[in-house]
């Protein structure tokens, strides 16, 4: 495909991706936030499972490291008022210091990750989570405990993220939190994906894939095995904390109920439905785990069959997780490897076609 | 020390439940190399159908009837679902039983909704007395049971011809089908089976001192995945090992909580997490799983 | 990727955007006289009800929609508050924050307040918003960590004056004495830790020990926590769990011959432990403390309520904290929409003020005592209920006398955590 068609292309969706808050309403501002926050965790492990190999049910502590160490680093409540106490560093440093404290966390788990192997590491890993949840509900002095702690706006060189701090009108339309917070999700996401894309096709990537691949002849071949583990986990849970400290902003306040084995759970799905070890398939896993159940409650009324809340009958939320159900079951059972599997075999089909 | 001893015995008892839901999970990982998510929702059908059964037809048929159902829905998981992917690895396989067990538990939890369904054992709230030890009925016949079954269990894999085949399957399952073994019907007799552990266990899990039936109860199952992690994932004997071992550690850890509290309050969940985590530092591949000897 | 996606990804985009414009906002203007804003306009008043219709506490929510429905459906018939019809917008939250945020940026823009949030860590979540809306809150909980809050009203009295006032009833009825030791079993979270604070505040006052035992909504074997109690040698239980796990207790506490009292917080109960085979060991020994009232009181409120309930739902079960409190949280609404009305402004700030001024909102007996709204720190009453368990009484509880409150309560700060 030729460069000016393609640029072209690129600059029209930068220019729809800035303008869209001028049009959604603050309900898809807030599900979008929420899907932004899950595709830069979702890309993280499906850089774990699908290049490295390495399967992991801990997803959701390293993004519960991101998502409090940013509550904490950046929190400026004095201690015992209205939760813990904070640093009150500014919100930029903050982020950076929440992202690398889930890559220590990652590489932390480095012992476990380079001894255990395959399905005991995945096992394992769920370990992680319980702990977490468990450290989450009694540190009450650093994590708020069963009470949660809120979440310090962002902001950038005094401009902040959050509905009047200044006040800003963009073509009349007012630019509160959730409009701001767009950008900065927007950016994020789209540094996640290019970074993971170079990542994948890097010397790196290739090595990692070898691991995966056959760890002993990954070793035959003068790779450090145990290395690229550990730098395999902290890479991947340095996605997770970004993804935690948007997550954390797009909520305004946390509480360690949101980062249990649920959340694992939900995450290992992105990635398998999306494909393992492709960028965009963990994107696109993560958009339709996270907005499905959400999306649904919001047309419960105007959907047949579903029941209003407060009725009898199958609810939006029933009906919910029964399509999230059925459709992991009928994705994975016609497109074993995901979504970006189909999409692989229908532009190869269509290069065959292309050929006759 | 009574405390103590009173505290472990009940714990041993409670591992015993454990240990034969982690043998579900062990058979079916064994014969098809796949991690059953959807177990936990079985032993929620299995517990429920003897909730709602067994005042119309009495508890025995009703029991009956729940081991015949979760056997069938586990063998269909297989047959209709995981046989048309056997060759996908191993993560698609687990979502894929994640999938179906959302859609069993949302399913049953609209069922149960507020109720709490009592199983209607006869055995009810008894409590037998053991050397001073005073023991709920319930518990001590799921030891037996347990008791019996794994011995059973384990005759059949070693006698049988079925158990040979399934042992061949897990060793080699290509040579295995090569020579002549039919990998689906193992594969279907392994299913079944882990659906019939799930709902013994299910009704164990929700007898007295339970207070019976809840959506609550297909998350118990989730507690024997530390056993079977820390057993070793295709040894039946370390699924047995890890569920007395997790039962104990459960029972002391909350019993023990004020001793404990310094570790915070509620160790009792995630203490099992931790031993295993501690167990695999030594042993990565749990307690009697088949190590993998690689040097380069 | 090829060109065709960019293409196709590009019309997406093009037609969701044009189909989702922003809305225009409401503006606040007059109707007859009276200063309306979002929610509110000349013949309705809207509001919001973000119960848990599929999570942990479906059952709760169902419940409490039936009341809420009963409520609002008679007080339509009956014209409606000055002239206007109240109308629902209800959003399911599944007890997932992630869901009751978006729930909630759904509907913050059509209603007037929340007329029932569940759960604490929901609340928690929506709180930021919802001060900076300047709307009311009535919240479907009553643990005191929430307070002090602007927003939020609480129907009576909080989990850590239920426990106090537990212990005084242990005290004055069943020969609890100063040196003695108390079990006390409870959820890990808001509910539970908050019941934690008022009996250990009670236990200092009166020189008594507490043993805790900490369980997760998960365990549903006491049999560690009564051993446990047993080796401590307690003369009572608190109990501030769920009915799953109060079935256990009493089953279990039974066969281990721990024949003590068991009083609980009022979400312990659900009429439905009377099919359980614990039904016997909880009608000996098991007591409810909480502002909600039994259902077989006589006061007035309870009985309507329970007439109106029996006729639209013949099948239904009422429930103390279920469809009674959600009823009870309507009266409340309802006395500070009117009251907001009387004043002429039916703005967000007019009822969230018309609430405040509420001192002495007597709800006919569903709640214990007048409730008073006016000091944010505080929750509007101290008085409870003190129930025991009765098989033949509607809701499975009968009322021991008449509601009060204890010394100790009355004195008691609120600390925050």
């Amino acid at each position: 495909m030729s460069r000016a068609p393609r640029a072209a292309v690129a600059v029209g969706v930068v220019v729809v991706v800035a303008a869209l808050p001028l049009y959604l309403e603050s309900f898809w501002l807030q599900t979008a936030l929420f899907s932004m926050g899950a595709i830069v965790a979702a890309i993280g492990l499906t850089l774990l499972v699908g290049i490295a190999g390495q399967l992991s049910l801990a997803h959701a502590f390293f993004v519960a490291v991101g998502a409090y160490g940013y509550a904490f680093l950046a929190g400026t409540e004095a201690a015992g008022e209205d939760g813990p106490a904070g640093l009150g560093l500014p919100p930029l440093l903050a982020l950076v210091g929440a992202v690398a404290l889930a890559g220590v966390a990652g590489a932390l788990f480095s012992p476990i990750s380079g001894r255990v192997r395959g399905i005991y590491l995945g096992l394992a890993s769920l370990g992680l989570v319980f702990l977490g949840q468990h450290v989450l509900q009694n540190a009450t002095s650093v994590t708020g405990g069963y009470e949660g702690v809120a979440v310090e706006p962002f902001g950038l060189a005094g401009f902040g993220f959050s509905d009047s701090d200044p006040d800003l009108t963009i073509f009349d339309v007012p630019y509160g939190r959730l409009e701001r917070l767009w950008y900065l999700g927007a950016v994020l996401v789209a540094l996640a994906v290019w970074y993971g894309r170079n990542l994948v096709r890097s010397r790196p990537g290739r090595a990692l894939a070898t691991v995966r691949d056959g760890e002993i002849a990954a070793a035959v071949h003068g790779i450090d095995v145990v290395r690229y583990k550990a730098a395999a986990f902290t890479v991947s849970s340095m996605y997770a904390g970004l993804g935690g400290v948007l997550t954390a902003l797009a909520f305004g306040r946390i509480v360690p109920e949101s980062f249990g084995f649920l959340l694992s759970i939900d995450f290992l799905v992105m990635v398998v439905i999306g494909g393992a070890g492709s960028v965009g398939g963990a994107a696109a896993g993560a958009v339709f785990v996270t907005a499905l159940p959400l999306v649904l409650n919001h047309y419960s009324g105007s959907l047949p069959l579903l029941a209003e809340p407060g009725g009898g009958g199958i609810g939006a939320s029933e009906a919910s997780r029964f399509v999230y159900g059925a459709a992991i079951v009928a994705v994975l059972l016609f497109a074993r490897d995901g979504l970006s599997g189909l999409v692989r075999r229908s532009q190869s089909r269509e290069v065959k076609e292309s050929l006759i | 020390m009574t405390q103590f001893l009173s505290l472990a015995v009940g714990g041993l008892f409670l591992g015993a439940i454990y240990a034969l839901v982690a043998l579900g999970f062990v058979t079916i990982f064994r014969a098809t190399g796949v991690i059953n998510f959807a177990q936990g929702s079985v032993l929620l059908v299995g517990a429920y159908l003897i909730g709602r059964l067994h005042d119309p037809i009495g508890f025995w048929p009703a029991v009956l009837v729940a081991i015949a159902a979760a056997a069938l829905i586990s063998l269909l998981v297989d047959a209709l679902l995981i046989r048309r992917v056997r060759a996908a690895d191993l993560g698609t396989l687990a979502i894929l039983t994640l999938g179906v067990d959302i859609l069993l538990s949302t399913e049953m939890t609209r069922e149960i909704g507020t109720d709490v369904i009592g199983v209607g054992a006869p055995w009810g709230a008894d409590v037998v007395e053991l050397a001073g030890i005073r023991v709920p009925a319930s518990r001590v016949i799921a030891g037996a049971v347990a008791l019996v079954l794994v011995a059973a269990l384990a005759a059949a894999v070693k006698l049988t011809d079925w158990g040979v085949a399934m042992r061949s399957a897990a060793e080699d399952g290509e040579t295995a089908g090569l020579m002549g073994i039919r990998l689906n019907r193992v594969a279907a007799g392994a299913w079944a089976l882990a659906g019939v552990l799930a709902a013994i266990g299910g009704l164990f899990l929700a007898s007295f001192p339970a207070a019976g039936v809840t959506p609550g109860l297909g998350l118990v199952a989730l507690a024997a995945i530390p056993a079977v992690v820390l057993g070793g994932f295709d040894s039946p004997g370390g699924a047995v090992v890890g569920g007395l071992i997790i039962g104990v550690v459960s029972v002391l850890c909350a019993g023990y909580q004020d001793e404990l509290s310094f570790l915070g309050r509620g160790i009792g969940t995630v203490a099992p997490y931790v031993v295993m985590l501690l167990v695999l530092l030594v042993r990565p591949s749990g307690l009697f799983g088949t190590r993998e000897l690689t040097r380069v | 990727m090829s060109r065709r996606w960019y293409a196709i990804t590009t019309v997406v985009l093009a037609l969701a955007v044009g189909a989702c414009g922003k809305g225009s906002d409401d503006g606040g203007d007059s109707s007859g006289g009276v200063k309306t804003g979002p929610g509110t306009t000349a013949d309705t008043i809207t509001l919001g009800y973000l119960p848990d219709l599929s999570g942990v506490f479906a059952p709760n929510g169902k419940s409490m929609m039936e009341g809420a429905k009963l409520y609002w459906d008679a007080k339509n018939e009956a014209g409606g508050i000055c002239g206007r019809k109240v109308e629902l917008k209800t959003q399911d939250t599944g007890y997932d924050p992630q869901k009751a945020v978006a729930a909630y940026q759904q509907i913050s823009g059509d209603v007037v307040g929340l007329g029932l949030v569940l759960g604490s860590s929901i609340t928690s979540a929506l709180l930021p918003s919802v001060k900076q809306e300047d709307m009311f809150l009535n919240f479907a909980g009553w643990t005191s960590d929430i307070l002090p809050n602007e927003n939020v009203a609480i129907a009576g009295t909080t989990y850590d004056i239920e426990a106090i006032n537990a212990i005084d009833f242990l005290m004055r009825e069943h020969g609890l004495k100063a040196g003695g030791t108390v079990g006390h079993l409870y959820f890990e979270g808001d509910y539970g830790e908050n019941a934690l604070q008022g009996s250990k505040y009670a236990a200092d006052k009166h020189d008594l020990k507490i043993v805790e035992q900490k369980i997760t909504p998960a365990d549903t074997d006491m049999t560690g926590a009564v051993a446990a109690f047993r080796r401590a040698g307690v003369k009572a239980i608190l109990f501030s769990a769920a009915p799953p796990q109060a079935a256990s207790l009493a089953g279990v506490a039974t066969s281990q011959k721990l024949d003590v009292p068991i009083v609980a917080n009022g979400p312990g109960w659900t009429p439905q432990l009377l099919t359980t085979p614990a039904a016997g060991a909880l009608a000996k020994r098991y007591y409810v403390v909480s502002s909600m009232a039994p259902l077989n009181d006589e006061s007035e409120g309870v009985q309507k309520f329970l007439a109106a309930y029996e006729q639209a739902y013949p099948k239904g079960t009422p429930s103390s904290n279920g469809s009674l409190y959600a009823y009870a949280g309507a009266q409340i609404a309802d006395a500070a929409l009117t009251k907001a009305c009387e004043n002429k402004d039916l703005t967000r700030k007019g009822v969230l003020d018309a609430l405040h001024s509420l001192t002495a909102l007597d709800t006919g007996g569903t709640i214990a005592g007048k409730l008073d709204f006016s000091d944010p720190s505080q929750p509007p009453s101290r008085l409870v209920y003190t129930a025991r368990v009765r098989k033949d009484a509607p809701g499975g509880l009968a009322v021991i006398g008449e509601p009060g409150t204890s010394d100790d309560a009355e004195s008691y700060q609120f600390g925050g955590s």
